[in-house]
């Protein structure tokens, strides 16, 4: 089937974090100045305002801070029946890393607030593009 | 020098039809109530030396701004003033400019038509459309999504049920079947169970947990209060106004979503109550932004009329309906009256018309001496505007 999300226009100062998509590693600029990670990704350091930000690899872990189960939104989205969308707190630094995303392979009456759940990795189909969303975390037995 | 309190009024307003789907367009609706807010106030166009408006973008294409658009449109006088921010904040600061001497008559318009906020009013696309790198839209996100995380975090942190989010929306309805001007009214009362049976939109937001979705203008006119004695209308005095902007819009979301601390509209509410030297229990009647019911709830905890996850209680025991301690949104609000896209100014305009003590007798608020409007967007966090109004 065609992907008709709607889909990033990658720019030289965004490319890093879609090739960090690519090798499943999910990147956010970090401040050399002051330390302060930036996510989402601004031109300058909301803590300092340098501009000398690297992007650094976090583990991808986090938990569900909130989400919503969405029945009326974008055709796109909405084609195969309710989605969740979700925002999750990663656990390198709570405050500002905040993001956002939808919550898949869990059943809807599942989900709950403060669970665990961790990036996943997904390649669009027909373009050269990887993008993320969040998934429950499956415990090793 | 201090904030120019009681030296400048609101001395005209004026609503078009507010409909679900206007058959006509946003600069016909601009012209009606800039036209119309200046005949309420006795003046003329002629007079119009200031100007804010809602449009992210001209009428006409290749228009330098949409306020350059007016200042072209209205005959190529010098305007004299640009306002720009949040519909009350916008109102605020044109206030001290008129003060100040900037300009005379400042006239804040709005008028839109058409364009839908609810995305699922656009078809399925046929291609993928190619968006910002952080676009909300990568990930399905839509107005009611955003309103309804927060709602769900608040409801789980404070123990708020849908049935406390509904009561907003019933209160809304009620006070709308007393404004015969409203999309809703006409329809009637509803109650909890509707709201809570009403199909859901994003969990946990209902159908009528949402504002409407409609069209429609308005404008606002203010001047000094010495000239204002001249003019048709009772003078509305501006006693007070802040701003508060704290994050750019629709990018992220804060973490924590409720600082004890608060955001743009406790920042602005503080600024505005503390420039008029006004007690919020002073206050008879208000005007706040409520383009969902959890809006509600957080703009009366953030502009400081009751404590933190106390607002549900605060709502149900009556406080912010007709015959309350301070009625609320009293020609229905965005839930009932209109959302016409930028409606932060119909809150203004019914606070002035209840200050003015001309509503219908049964929504009028008795002796209404001193109101409050907000305007906001991003729930409390984001943006906000606030203007403390009274009359002498």
């Amino acid at each position: 089937m065609t992907w008709v999300k709607p889909l990033p226009i990658v720019t030289p100062e965004s490319q890093p974090f879609f090739d960090g998509l690519r090798e499943h590693r999910f990147r956010v600029p970090r401040c050399r100045s002051c330390g302060s990670h930036n996510w989402t990704p601004y031109p300058a350091c909301r803590t300092c305002l340098s501009t000398d930000q690297e992007w650094v690899d976090v583990s991808g872990r986090g938990s569900l801070y909130t989400f919503s189960v969405v029945h009326v939104g974008p055709r796109a989205f909405t084609q195969d029946g309710p989605y969740i969308w979700a925002f999750a707190k990663l656990e390198e630094q709570p405050g500002p890393l905040i993001v956002m995303g939808n919550l898949i392979g869990l059943d809807h009456d599942a989900v709950e607030i403060d669970m665990p759940i961790k990036i996943g990795y997904h390649d669009v189909p027909d373009h050269d593009l990887t993008l993320y969303h969040f998934e429950p975390v499956t415990h090793d037995i | 020098m201090g904030f120019p309190s009681g030296e400048v009024a609101i001395v005209g307003v004026y609503t078009t039809e507010q409909a679900q789907n206007h058959t006509r367009g946003g600069f016909d609706l601009e012209r009606e109530a800039l036209t119309g807010a200046l005949a309420d106030a006795g003046l003329t166009l002629a007079d119009v030396d200031g100007i804010a408006t809602t449009r992210p973008v001209s009428e006409v294409p290749g228009s330098y701004d949409p306020l350059y658009f007016w200042a072209e449109q209205l005959g190529r006088r010098p305007l004299r003033y640009l306002g720009s921010g949040l519909p009350a904040a916008a109102l605020g600061k044109a206030a001290t400019a008129v003060a100040a001497g900037l300009c005379d008559t400042f006239v804040l318009v709005h008028g839109k038509s058409g364009t839908k906020i609810n995305p699922a009013k656009a078809g399925l696309p046929t291609s993928a459309p190619r968006v910002g790198a952080w676009s909300e839209t990568i990930h399905g996100a839509s107005r009611a999504s955003w309103y309804a995380a927060w709602a769900r975090r608040y409801m789980h942190e404070f123990g708020v049920t849908s049935e406390g989010l509904a009561q907003v929306a019933v209160d809304a309805r009620h006070h709308a079947t007393l404004n015969p001007a409203s999309i809703m009214g006409r329809k009637g009362e509803i109650t909890i169970d509707d709201v809570v049976n009403s199909r859901m939109i994003a969990s946990p937001l209902h159908l009528l947990d949402c504002a409407l979705d409609s069209d429609g203008g308005y404008a606002i006119v203010l001047t000094t209060t010495v000239r204002a004695r001249d003019l048709r209308a009772r003078p509305v005095q501006i006693l007070g106004a802040g701003e508060g902007v704290y994050i750019d819009y629709y990018l992220n979301l804060p973490c924590p979503l409720f600082p004890p601390e608060g955001g743009a509209v406790r920042a602005a509410a503080n600024t505005a109550f503390g420039l008029a030297g006004i007690g919020r229990h002073e206050i008879d009647v208000a005007g706040l932004y409520d383009c969902f019911t959890i809006t509600l709830l957080r703009d009366l905890e953030e502009m400081g009329f009751c404590e933190l996850g106390e607002a549900a209680a605060f709502v149900k025991d009556g406080n912010t309906r007709l015959g309350g301690a301070m009625p609320t949104n009293t020609d229905g609000g965005c839930l009932s009256n209109s959302h016409n896209g930028h409606p932060g100014g119909m809150h203004v305009i019914e606070v002035v018309r209840q200050l003015r003590g001309e509503v219908t007798p049964r929504r009028q608020v008795p002796n209404a001496r001193l109101g409050v409007a907000l305007s906001q967007g991003m729930s409390v966090m984001g943006g906000a505007g606030v203007l403390v109004m009274g009359v002498e």
